[in-house]
């Protein structure tokens, strides 16, 4: 039981990064049907933005990830403004923009890798490097500190598309493209937004993940491949979906390398053949979508 | 007859520069052979029958460990031994397709992406039938009916196996068979209501392309003598697919293009401006799905159509 509770911090922790992950593909899929292959190489150079700004530049915590925040909504608002917009306006077919967007996942890693080098680099956790003990609980500082800040961010996003105008027009996008235009909702804007925010929700799992982890310019893939499989578990459709998935997916991963008597690589296979059997048995996920009669 | 002519004399010109290549140049010039093969298979498979499947370049993997492990651990004699490696890759692709196919769009790319890791980790974990992290490597390709095949002889086999791969191709895609993968492309419901049966064009438009990548993996496991997890990534998978849309996704001219310019350009790029070609790559990616959607071969289409109305204007 010991051993459990003592690893179910760590658990939480990892399934939180991945939470985020698989909400910024959410963010983007859900109102444009686009997957964005290139979610892992935005967390990528979040991380070096934490580097740069953080490590090298000695910036405090709070201004460091509040810049390279801005500089990925402006990252994923450009992605959106030059390389998806067009594709959509000429009216080319869906696989058109996630071809380019795996051009992108190229050019971002490629860029990083020349400009700042192929070493992996520090990024400093937002506490230091201590362990809290909360009775039976214990954990690294960074473990507290990812969980609190995924449940902050999951709540403000589910309030934002429950309770604001914005964030239903969003759902509306969502649920039927074609009447939410003609009801009056901007498209345009609401795509951009939509690649902005999963940016910026990438950028924090870039972020959260680095101190443990080090920026490096070939993090991106991991991460990219263990968010939709999180999405996968959760389901494309809500936003506890993810939180959901992801955090099924470290536990499994987890409690398969403690306990289940396999060799530690076959346990890195788990999570894909939890992907493929979902997909299979499952492919809406647990949480299913709201439909536009409900 | 035309058509059999010109594949026979493509044989002739293709085997006879094997002929005149140096060891370097030779090694360059099979790799680019068995690129053009698997393009050309990747090229029906997602751009004819519309799928956007990431595991052609694993089935390419498990051919080359599959006649390794055949011959060397099995002891399989070589032609038994291709038979039973096309017999795994068969297998395996029908198990992959027969619930895969069933998925739409993205689900069938994440089935096969996920399916293409697990390769890894069990290529990385296969003890010393897979050879682990190290792969397997001092292994020559044994006589064949008492003939040792090698040199020039083994890129002149890599050449038949190309242009087999094609006419294969070639005659599939004019076939009822061609036409009904296309039709189910471009809209499955409609397809169906026309009496395709969607979901059988699915599942033998993947294992056969599946099954020409294993036979293209054969070839391959005897050009480097070596094969081990690295070579199979993901990475390749998708130098695959920036292959076909680069060159013209659903025409066969357009695979090889976009084969032969891909896998030169690293090549030719890297001593010029070092590691940079990497990114000279993905701008590259970017600016075709852009601008020319049709890939290189589209462009050649425009220039002759422009050609044409010129020469019919004078």
């Amino acid at each position: 039981m010991n051993d459990f509770l003592e690893l179910t911090i760590g658990a939480l922790a990892s399934g939180c990064i991945y939470a985020l992950a698989a909400l910024s593909y959410l963010l983007i899929t859900r109102p444009t049907g686009i997957i964005n292959f290139a979610v892992g190489e935005w967390s990528m150079l979040a991380a070096f933005g934490g580097f740069l700004l953080l490590s090298k530049a000695g910036l405090p915590y709070p201004v460091g990830i509040a810049m390279t925040l801005i500089a990925m909504f402006l990252v994923g608002w450009s992605t959106e403004r030059f390389t998806v917009r067009p594709l959509v306006e000429r009216g080319a077919p869906p696989l058109a923009p996630i071809l380019a967007l795996l051009g992108m996942l190229v050019v971002f890693r490629e860029t990083v890798s020349l400009a700042i080098g192929p070493d992996p680099q520090p990024v400093p956790p937002a506490f230091g490097f201590g362990r809290l003990e909360l009775g039976p609980l214990a954990g690294s500082y960074q473990s507290f500190f990812i969980i609190a800040v995924t449940l902050a961010v999951f709540a403000a996003v589910w309030f934002f598309f429950e309770r604001t105008l914005a964030g239903k027009s969003f759902e509306a996008v969502a649920i039927d493209r074609r009447a939410a235009a003609l009801m009056g909702i901007n498209l345009r804007r609401t795509t951009a937004f939509a690649f902005a925010g999963s940016a910026v929700v990438a950028g924090l799992a870039g972020l959260l993940v680095a101190p443990n982890v080090s920026a490096h310019y070939l993090m991106g893939l991991p991460l990219a491949i263990q968010g939709f499989t999180a999405l996968v578990i959760g389901g494309v459709g809500r936003v506890e979906g993810a939180l959901l998935g992801g955090l099924i997916l470290a536990f499994v991963e987890q409690l398969t390398v403690r306990y289940a008597p396999v060799p530690p690589g076959l346990a890195m296979g788990v999570p894909l053949v939890l992907l493929i059997l979902f997909l299979l048995v499952r492919p809406t996920g647990l949480l299913r979508a709201r439909e536009a009669s409900s | 007859m035309r058509q059999l002519l010109g594949f026979l004399i493509a044989a002739v010109i293709l085997s006879a520069i094997g002929f005149m290549l140096g060891s370097y140049q030779t090694d360059v010039y099979r790799k680019v052979l068995l690129w053009v093969t698997l393009a050309l298979s990747y090229n029906f498979l997602f751009g004819i029958a519309g799928q956007v499947a990431f595991s052609h370049f694993t089935f390419y993997g498990i051919g080359a460990y599959a006649i390794v492990i055949l011959i060397f651990q099995v002891g399989l004699p070589l032609p038994l031994a291709v038979l039973a490696g096309l017999a795994v890759c068969v297998a395996l692709a029908l198990a992959v397709a027969i619930p895969a196919t069933r998925l739409e769009g993205f689900y069938l790319a994440l089935a096969t992406l996920a399916f293409a890791q697990l390769f890894i980790v069990v290529l990385d974990e296969g003890g010393s039938v897979t050879g682990s992290a190290g792969g397997l490597a001092n292994y020559r390709l044994p006589d064949v009916f008492g003939l040792k095949v090698s040199g020039p002889a083994y890129t002149s086999l890599i050449v038949l196996l190309m242009l087999a791969t094609l006419a294969i191709l070639w005659r599939l895609d004019r076939s009822y068979f061609g036409r009904a993968c296309r039709a189910v492309r471009d809209d499955a419901q409609a397809a169906q209501a026309m009496g395709v049966n969607v979901a059988k064009t699915k599942i033998i438009a993947y294992t056969l392309t599946s099954a020409l990548a294993g036979i293209a993996g054969m070839a391959y496991a005897f050009v480097d003598n070596t094969v081990n997890p690295p070579i199979f990534g993901l990475q390749n998978s998708f130098l695959l697919l920036f292959m076909v849309i680069v060159g013209g996704s659903g025409r066969h001219a357009g695979a090889i293009v976009g084969a032969v310019l891909l896998y030169l350009m690293p090549l030719v790029l890297s001593p010029l401006i070092g590691h940079h070609h990497a990114l000279v790559f993905g701008v590259f990616m970017v600016a075709v799905v852009l601008f020319q959607p049709r890939g290189i071969i589209g462009l050649w289409d425009w220039l002759t159509a422009k050609r044409l109305r010129r020469s019919r204007a004078a």
